[in-house]
């Protein structure tokens, strides 16, 4: 007997019409339910997210079909992928059902649903059905049972969960019914390709034909009436992540990480700086509200969040949402707090983790924009000095411009300014500048590049402070003034290349100035480094002096500019034995001094950088290693507040290579 | 030359600084003749006339009134210089007296040189001399910069002054007491002071722990106080509390000259700063070149 | 009303400061420069006067000096004055406080000022003079070292900074000059917007020969570091040793240890 099956056994073709037009109705709703959502939406201001079409194209099939972004995480996120691709799979196989029964048939007389392929067809889908229950039982158990801290579960939740499985139920039930009464009588081999509908199929087996039939009919009709409810269901409940969140992976942003966008100052007909209500944010901005799934990993790798800030990245996009549905006109900012939005050092990891796409770090720089720029307002009157500042002396501490090149007297290093020639521009930046600490790690880079035969040239004096902590407060206006002075004298110095020791100036330099005409190559000192070594030009003599260590991964030379490797290349070349600690690379968990935090006093909550130095300490190296001017000032500072003296050192990545070069 | 001193005198005593300007005027080699607007159960200990105006009548605080009381007891005494201490009454009352005579006033004198008078300028980190080119002159004295070991003894001779003409645009209200003080930095016989070079609040308490291990109390320079980062009744300096411990130490205080003027009188002054160039370096016995956060724990574990 | 603020740019006070040529001034190659902190509070005070009034006072803000002076004015309109008088002077610092002053007086009297605002010093010449011989000059009631300010009716409550945290209090009529002292109130930050406004706003640009009429009554013969302290002695080094030395001088020189 050939594998096959009828379809609408016990139904009757009459079905197809009401069918089709109950399918159409529930698809009516879900398009309704979107409709309306679309003005919400609108409300915000355009931005072109339709660009690069194929690129979008690509990443959102990729994304979704892959599941690669929801497995990061492996709590939860297995699951969810494993279920997803289970429902998928019942989706498609319904799809194909669909096909042969109103469109092969009637149309080509052509039956695709069987033999070798059917009996495929069942097993696959008999699995895809198991797996699904097991997966939404297991995630069940987690939401409802295990209750993971910060897992906000509301009535969506349970609705949700309990139509997913009554549809799964149902399905087999129908299924087992059918084979109750067709399968397991006429083709008992053919059964065994449908295992779980063959176990459901027992539970049918002791009635008589007409009342399996009967409860066929009522069963059919139930999981049909259940995916109508699903599918009219999705834009009302949680289930519309299937598709916003899914759709958020083409609206991705495409830019080069950490782009900001670069206001315009010199149109005077604006009156609005920043995003003080929500209609000042983005379009995408609000859709995101609608993307974000509650699943809370933003706010479990928040720093803010981990040492008791008020700030949870989840929250604030979903303030977003609120804020878009039911007061648009109000204060956004106010909704938020300004406590919330200086909370953020910008590390990135909340966007980073987001398996929806979802855009944090930008939002709250909006608002932060609104702040200071229609406000006038700082986290702290020490923030506000500190800016005032950069505006008077180019520099946070407030101490003589004149006195900017002073570290480098008696260093072998040119003075661009005053026409002498380098084949590198070190762009120093305040701290290695200013601060008694890290002019050790300016003075090091400076040793490293005489012994691979560089020649350094600095602006000395005439540098600012690149910019970078005034525009993550907010500060666009001051921002740009420095930024352009900054990239005047740097085209004017006739350089051809510029290394930095700070990874903000790097990102600042090498990203945000692109807007405002620079076009310098720049590089981190890290991968400058690491091509001195690479071509021969710089050796270092590890053996002696053995070391084990941590590294630290800055966020902006980490999570923002996936430079993972080089510097621990570079450090393993040095004679380094890396304990990496738990958070590390893209997981790395911020040091507490960006977003401007740096110029802040630390307020709330306990403090950032002691959190990390501990995590430092449970690698059990007694040494970590930064890469970044702001880590190794918070990590000096948490060792000292923490009472990690004892057990704890922290050095930078140039200090250590210093050491260790072979004249 | 001869130069009427203006003593103050507030909620009905004679102010010290009165003997300040006696010691100024020593310094010029002048003939000395002293004004006040006071009482005379609160008359100055010295030999010399006392212009005397009765401040029952016309206030301890009237500018306008005293302006002109100033004027007619200089105008008795002929006075080439009118002296003022550089204080709320002294800089607020000076300039009246200066615009009336189109005089050259030159302000908070620290010394006397050749040619002139020197003053502070650039927040105490640099100096100038100033000459009058008028006749007469008006002078206010640094407070604190002038001072005589001499008991001050005398009886002076009173001339009493007064004026019918009351008319003041200005009406004085009263005094408002300073705000309670938890401490009471006055008595201290050693004070520890945090300036605005310890960084951060956080770091007050590393500030607070030399304090006392050296059995002491926390000082604060006024910047400190502003920012909330210690109260202000642990404020030194002019519009705080003026000091005289056996040991004063500066950590982070780059030295104002409001902040010196309160701590001049400490016998021993020991300043932590990381700038070698710093003002308060001028008044400090031992000047420690260090990050202060670096070497107060050091000094406090070493005392522990 | 019309209100007057007299605001000077001043250079950073964290500045290296070394005597120009003349020697009886700063050399400004180096030096960065700023509104006199002082001023800021005037400024602060005199646009919450404004505000508290409903806006109805047109707030004036002068300031003396070269070209760069225009920075701090363009501050002062950006915190919200109305509008800006640069007398230009490539070179005030050669006038007296009493010059300073008639020049100001000059601009004053033909604009018809209910109240100017000023700081009650500068921190580069700290003469603590000016704002006073304004008031003088004008006819003015003046308060200085100004720490609280209300306003209601036509007279000014002032709290007066004393010595050793006492306050005096004081009522004022109008016309009055009042000079501020550190702490009157705090200074905003300008927004954007208003910083947009600004840049549009009047500001007067008057030659200062056209207001000066007066000769100075005094001068600076010299400008110079001052002379260490005889005896102090500066120590450095290693922290650690700087510890041992000073733990040395104090149980030699103090009775504080025992």
């Amino acid at each position: 007997m050939e594998a096959t099956r009828e379809i609408y056994w016990n139904i009757g073709h009459g079905v197809v019409i009401p069918m089709y037009l109950l399918t159409f109705a529930a698809l009516g709703v879900l398009a309704w339910g979107f409709w309306k959502r679309l003005p919400v939406w609108r409300q915000g201001k355009p931005l072109d997210r339709f660009d690069r079409y194929d690129e979008r194209v690509k990443r959102l099939i990729s994304t979704v079909l892959s599941q690669c972004k929801v497995a990061r995480v492996k709590d939860g996120g297995i699951p969810h992928a494993l279920f997803f691709w289970g429902f998928l799979t019942l989706f498609v196989g319904t799809l194909i059902v669909m096909l042969q029964a109103d469109f092969f048939t009637p149309l080509m007389d052509v039956n695709i649903l069987k033999g070798e392929f059917y009996k495929a067809f069942s097993l696959v889908l008999d699995l895809a059905g198991l797996g699904a229950i097991l997966m939404l039982a297991g995630l069940s158990i987690r939401r409802f049972v295990m209750k993971p801290e910060g897992l906000e579960t509301i009535n969506d939740d349970r609705i949700i969960h309990q139509l997913l499985f009554a549809i799964l139920i149902t399905g087999f039930c129908v299924e087992g019914a059918r084979m109750a009464a067709t399968e397991l009588q006429q083709n008992p081999d053919l059964a065994r390709f449908s295992p779980v509908g063959y176990v459901f199929a027992h539970l049918f087996t002791g009635y008589t034909d007409d009342s399996i039939r009967t409860m066929h009919t009522v069963l059919w009709w139930t999981h049909f009436g259940l995916v109508l409810g699903f599918i009219a269901a999705l834009p009302y409940t949680k289930l519309r992540h299937i598709l916003t969140t899914s759709i958020n992976s083409f609206f991705a942003p495409l830019e080069e990480k950490g782009t900001i966008a670069t206001l315009n100052m010199e149109d005077e007909s604006q009156e609005q700086f920043g995003a003080t209500k929500v209609t000042d944010l983005t379009w995408k901005d609000i859709f995101d509200a609608d993307a974000c799934t509650s699943c809370k990993r933003c706010q479990d790798r928040c720093p803010a969040w981990a040492t008791e800030k008020p700030l949870s990245p989840m929250k604030v996009v979903k303030q977003v949402g609120e804020a878009a549905w039911s007061a648009p006109d109000s204060s956004l900012v106010e909704t938020v707090t300004a406590d919330v939005l200086w909370s953020c050092t910008t590390c990135r990891a909340c966007q980073d983790i987001c398996p929806a796409e979802i855009e944090h770090v930008n939002k709250i720089l909006e608002m932060r924009r609104s702040l200071s720029l229609m406000e006038g307002e700082f986290p702290g009157d020490e923030v506000r000095t500190a800016v005032s500042n950069v505006e008077v002396n180019g520099n946070p501490f407030g101490l003589a411009f004149a006195s900017r090149g002073d570290w480098a007297e008696g260093l072998p290093v040119a003075r661009v300014s005053d026409g002498e020639e380098a084949d590198i521009l070190y762009f120093a930046g305040c701290y290695a500048s200013f601060d008694k600490r890290n002019r050790e790690v300016a003075r090091s880079f400076v040793k490293i590049c005489a012994a691979a035969g560089i020649t350094v040239g600095i602006l000395g004096k005439d540098e600012k402070c690149c910019g970078e902590p005034v525009r993550k407060l907010g500060n666009e206006y001051l921002y740009q003034m420095v930024a352009q002075e900054n990239i005047e004298l740097m085209k004017a110095s006739g350089a051809k290349k510029v290394v930095t020791t700070c990874p903000h100036c790097f990102n600042t330099l090498s990203r945000d100035y692109r807007d405002l005409g620079f076009e310098l190559e720049t590089e981190h000192y890290a991968t400058f480094i690491h091509g001195l070594m690479e071509s021969g030009r710089l050796t270092l003599a590890p053996e002696q002096k053995r070391f084990a260590f941590t590294y630290h991964d800055s966020c902006y030379l980490g999570r923002y500019k996936d430079i993972l490797a080089e510097p621990r290349a570079v450090l393993a070349a040095a004679g380094g034995d890396l304990r990496e600690m738990d958070r590390s690379g893209c997981d790395s968990f911020c040091c507490g001094a960006g977003g401007g935090r740096i110029l802040a006093e630390e307020k709330l909550g306990t403090k950032i950088s002691e959190a990390r130095v501990r995590m430092a300490g449970d690698t059990g190296a007694p040494l970590m290693v930064s890469n970044c001017p702001f880590c190794l000032t918070m990590f000096e500072d948490g060792i000292k507040t923490g009472g990690f003296e004892e057990s704890m050192r922290v050095r930078d990545l140039a200090e250590i290579v210093a050491e260790r070069i072979v004249a | 030359m001869k130069a009427l001193l203006v003593c103050e005198y507030r909620e009905g005593k004679l102010l010290d600084s009165t003997y300040e300007l006696l010691a100024f005027a020593d310094r010029l080699g002048a003939e000395k003749a002293m004004f006040l607007i006071g009482s005379d159960s609160a008359l100055p200990a010295c030999s010399t006339t006392v212009y005397l105006a009765d401040a029952a009548k016309h206030g301890e605080y009237n500018p306008d009134v005293h302006k002109k009381l100033v004027l007619d007891a200089a105008q008795r005494e002929n006075a080439d210089c009118i002296v003022f201490v550089h204080s709320s009454y002294g800089w607020d009352l000076a300039p009246r007296v200066a615009a009336a005579l189109r005089a050259g006033q030159v302000s908070e004198i620290v010394g006397i040189v050749d040619g002139g008078y020197e003053v502070g300028c650039c927040n105490a980190k640099m100096r100038r001399t100033v000459v009058p080119k008028s006749g007469k002159a008006v002078l206010t004295i640094q407070a604190g910069a002038f001072s005589s070991s001499d008991t001050p003894q005398g009886t002076p001779r009173v001339e009493r002054i007064d004026t019918a003409d009351g008319a003041s645009p200005m009406e004085f209200v009263g005094y408002e007491p300073a705000e309670k003080k938890d401490v009471d930095l006055t008595r201290a016989e050693v004070i520890v002071s945090a300036g605005r070079g310890v960084g951060k609040k956080d770091n007050i308490p590393t500030i607070e722990a030399l304090a006392k291990a050296l059995g002491g109390e926390l000082g604060a320079s006024r910047p400190v106080v502003d920012a909330g980062w210690v109260d202000h009744s642990h404020q030194v300096g002019t519009t705080g509390q003026s000091v005289s411990p056996k040991l004063y130490v500066a950590c982070g205080i780059s030295g104002a000259i409001q902040h010196l003027a309160g701590m001049k009188k400490s016998d021993f002054v020991v300043a932590i700063n990381k700038d070698k160039d710093a003002p308060i370096g001028e008044v400090a016995d031992v000047l420690v070149v260090a990050d202060v956060m670096q070497f107060v724990p050091a000094l406090t574990a070493k005392l522990q | 009303m019309k209100i007057l603020v007299c605001v000077k740019q001043v250079p950073d006070m964290e500045s290296r400061f070394k005597p120009d040529g003349s020697g009886t001034w700063f050399e400004e190659a180096d030096l960065a420069f700023r509104m006199n902190e002082y001023d800021e509070y005037a400024v602060e005070q005199a646009v919450q006067l404004k505000e508290q009034l409903g806006n109805e006072p047109e707030v004036t803000v002068l300031s003396i000096g070269p070209d760069r002076v225009n920075e701090a004015i363009k501050k002062a309109l950006a915190m919200g004055c109305d509008r800006g008088a640069h007398i230009q002077d490539p070179a005030p610092q050669g006038k007296d406080p009493w010059q300073i002053a008639s020049i100001i007086t000059q601009f004053a009297q033909g604009e018809g000022f209910d109240l100017i605002f000023t700081g009650m010093q500068s921190q580069d010449r700290g003469s603590a003079q000016v704002g006073v011989l304004v008031a003088e000059l004008l006819g003015f009631a003046c308060a200085t070292t100004l720490v609280g300010f209300a306003y209601a009716d036509g007279v000014i409550t002032a709290k007066r900074e004393l010595e050793g945290g006492i306050k005096g209090i004081a009522k004022l009529r109008l016309p009055a000059v009042v000079t501020c002292q550190l702490g009157l109130n705090i200074p905003r930050y300008p927004t954007l917007p208003n910083i947009m406004k600004a840049k549009k706003k009047e500001i007067l640009a008057i030659p200062v020969a056209d207001l000066l009429k007066e000769e100075a009554v005094a001068s600076t013969a010299r400008f110079y570091p001052p002379a260490r302290k005889g005896g102090g002695i500066v120590l450095e080094g290693d922290v650690g040793n700087l510890v041992e030395q000073l733990y040395g001088i104090l149980k030699e020189k103090t009775t504080v240890l025992r």
